[in-house]
Formats: C-alpha cells, structure tokens, sequence
C-alpha cells in the first residue's frame, strides 16, 4: 500500500514551481531594467557633453562675430581719420572719452560700450571727399569748406542702410557731431537736445582731442585755452551738461590722453 | 487581417506591418510620449499575425537609429513575444539595421542579440 500523502504537499509544490517561474521572470525583468537604465545613462551623458561641445562652439561663433563687427567698425574710423591726416591712437582716445562722457551722462553700461565702439566712425564720411582738398595745407576757402562739410551727411548716407545697432549708432555719431548746442552747426542746424545724445558726446570728444593734438598745419593747444575755450562755448557749441561733466571729471579724461599718446 | 502602416513623425518610426510579404518593419527614431499607447496597435497585430496568420518565413527589420529608454523596454517585450512563438516553431528572421556612424545603435542591437540568443538575429551594416 502506498504511503498516505498528505495532498497539500502536491499543492504547496505546484506553488513552489510557480514561484519560482515568477521570481525568475522578475530576476530577469530587474537585470533587463538595469540595462536598459545603464544603456541611457550612458548615452544620455553621451548627449549632454555632444550638446555642451555645440553650445561652446556657438559662443566661440558668437565672440567671433561680434569682435569681427568691433574690428570693421574700428578699421572703417580708422580709415576715415587716416584719410583726415589723424592718427590711430586719436580714434581711440575719442572712443574712451565717448565712454566715459556717455557713463556719467547716465547710459548704462551697454549703450556707454557701444558708444565708444560707435564713436571712431565719426569721420567716416571723409572717404568720399577729393584728397585735393582733404589734403591741403592751408585755410579752406568757402567752396572747399562746402564740400568738406559734406562729409557728415556723406557719413550718414554710407552708414544708413545698416540695421546693427553698432552701426545705427555710428549713422547717428557721423550725421550729427558737426551739429551745435546753439544751432550753429551743420549738416542740419539742429539745436540743444535736437542734437542726439550720441551726437553731442562724440562732438566734445572729438573736439577736446583735436585741440590737444598737433597737426601738420596747426600745434597743439595748450590745455588752459583748451578749458577756457570749452567754458566759453559751455552752452554754445557743447551741450552744458557734458561740459560740466567734462571739469568734473577732467583727471580721467587727461588720464586716457596720456595712456595714449601719439608716438 | 489587414496590413498596418503607420507614418513616420519627428519622435516615431515608420511601421510597415506586411502580411503577404510577411514583413515587421520599424524604421527612423523612437521617443514617443506615450510609448506603450504608441506601440500598442503594433503589439495587437504582431499578436494575431503569428496566431496562425503569419508566412512560413518572417523577416524583421529594425532600423531604429534612436530611441528612448520606454522604447527600449517595448523592445525587449516585442522580442520577448516573438522568441514565444519562435519556440512554438515560427521560423523568424531578425535585421537590426545600423548606420556604422552611429555607435549607439550598434550597441543597442548587440545588447538585444546577446539578450535573446535563442533568436535568429542578425546586426546588417546599412
């Protein structure tokens, strides 16, 4: 006679082998999550360093293309002064002074930036106007003065088509920094704050350095009749307040001039 | 039963579901919102197809140049099926399709082949 077997055995080991399917097929399951995490961890860091090595390359892009805008525009009022017999270093002494007109004049320190980076391309104009009279030595006559006044609006037409904002401004700098405080000035006579803040900054850097600085035809002043002529014309030719701005802060302005100096 | 066909989108692959050429083919990316929702209707054919409807031969091609990891899952359980019926005497052929510029996709094909030996799966080099 058989052993008597207890029946929940049978049943127990049908759970048993149920059971152990089941955990197998969890085990599984487990190992095939990890992969699968494991596999995307990796390629997800993968990703992430493909994307930071394209995001470096576009800023790279990015600074070359806004230093390349910086260095035409630099060279374009280099040219412009080269042609008017100034030096490289009067292009830059005029932009430092922009800046520091433009900070204290109250523009923050973006606009200020682009100002002085806008400023060097006052004369830019000048390209267009004959060497004959460009280059003559003595006083201009009426005639000659005409055409030479003619390089503000000549400016203005070159630049004018631009739509960069560095080049906006410089449209704005070259139409307008021949213009005075009094309404005496040219290409249109603009008078006070008709005169665009740009225009009137860019006027007494110019100004101021132009004074300073000896050409083949004239010395340079000497810096008491540069003050008393800009006290003079506080009002006149330069908008007061710059010219407040200017006595106030006048060791930064002779601290740029002697930083640098025509060799 | 009839021939599926679902058309490729930015984040889905083309499915081409063939019953006379006996033909499952998968090809572009895969990273859908809702994978399981998306593969579903695919699952259900591949289903009914090898529930006697299928050719004497079938051919899958896989030509999924990326995917996320929830596609990746339904992979796995797409080839957990098709290794079922292959042990029910279904006679399956496997081409993970890769480009050999993309390194991801060969190693994802070659996790799959070394996760399902029992399948008759081939890396084809595009």
């Amino acid at each position: 006679m058989e052993p008597f077997e207890n029946k929940l055995i049978g049943e127990i080991e049908e759970l048993q082998s149920k059971f152990n399917q089941t955990t197998q097929k969890l085990i599984k399951d487990v190992r095939r999550q990890d992969k699968i995490m494991s596999r995307s961890d990796k390629r997800q860091k993968q990703e992430y360093d493909e994307l930071q090595k394209k995001f470096a390359e576009v800023e790279a892009l990015q600074r070359e293309i806004e230093e390349t805008q910086k260095e035409v525009v630099f060279t374009m009022g280099a040219i412009g002064e080269s042609r008017s017999k100034e030096t490289g270093n009067h292009v830059k002494r005029v932009a430092q002074y922009s800046k520091i007109l433009a900070l204290y004049y109250g523009m923050n320190e973006k606009e200020a930036e682009l100002l002085k980076q806008a400023s060097p391309m006052h004369d830019i104009g000048k390209v267009a106007i004959p060497d004959s009279i460009l280059n003559k030595p003595g006083r201009f006559n009426d005639e000659e003065r005409k055409i030479m006044d003619t390089h503000a609006k000549l400016g203005f037409d070159m630049l004018n088509k631009s739509n960069r904002p560095l080049l906006k401004m410089a449209t704005t700098v070259a139409y307008e920094h021949h213009e005075k405080w009094n309404g005496k000035g040219y290409p249109r006579g603009l008078k006070g704050e008709e005169i665009h803040i740009y225009g009137r900054i860019t006027a007494l850097a110019d100004v101021f350095d132009a004074l300073g600085s000896s050409r083949v035809y004239k010395k340079a002043w000497e810096d008491e009749r540069i003050f008393k002529l800009f006290k003079e014309e506080r009002g006149e030719h330069f908008d007061p307040k710059l010219i407040d701005i200017f006595f106030e802060h006048l060791d930064e302005f002779l601290e740029v001039r002697d930083s640098l100096k025509d060799l | 039963m009839e021939n599926l066909i679902i058309d490729e989108t930015v984040y889905t692959p083309r499915i081409n579901l063939d019953i006379e050429n006996g033909l499952i083919e998968l090809v572009g990316k895969s990273y859908p919102e809702n994978t399981f929702e998306f593969y579903k209707p695919m699952m259900d054919w591949v289903e009914s197809y090898f529930s006697g409807n299928e050719q004497a031969k079938t051919i899958i091609n896989f030509e999924i140049i990326y995917f996320n990891s929830s596609s990746s899952k339904l992979f796995f359980d797409f080839f957990d099926l098709i290794e079922e019926v292959t042990e029910k005497g279904k006679y399956v052929e496997i081409n993970w399709i890769y480009d050999p510029d993309n390194d991801s996709a060969l190693e994802a094909g070659e996790d799959f082949k070394e996760d399902f030996v029992k399948l008759n799966f081939k890396l084809v080099e595009k």
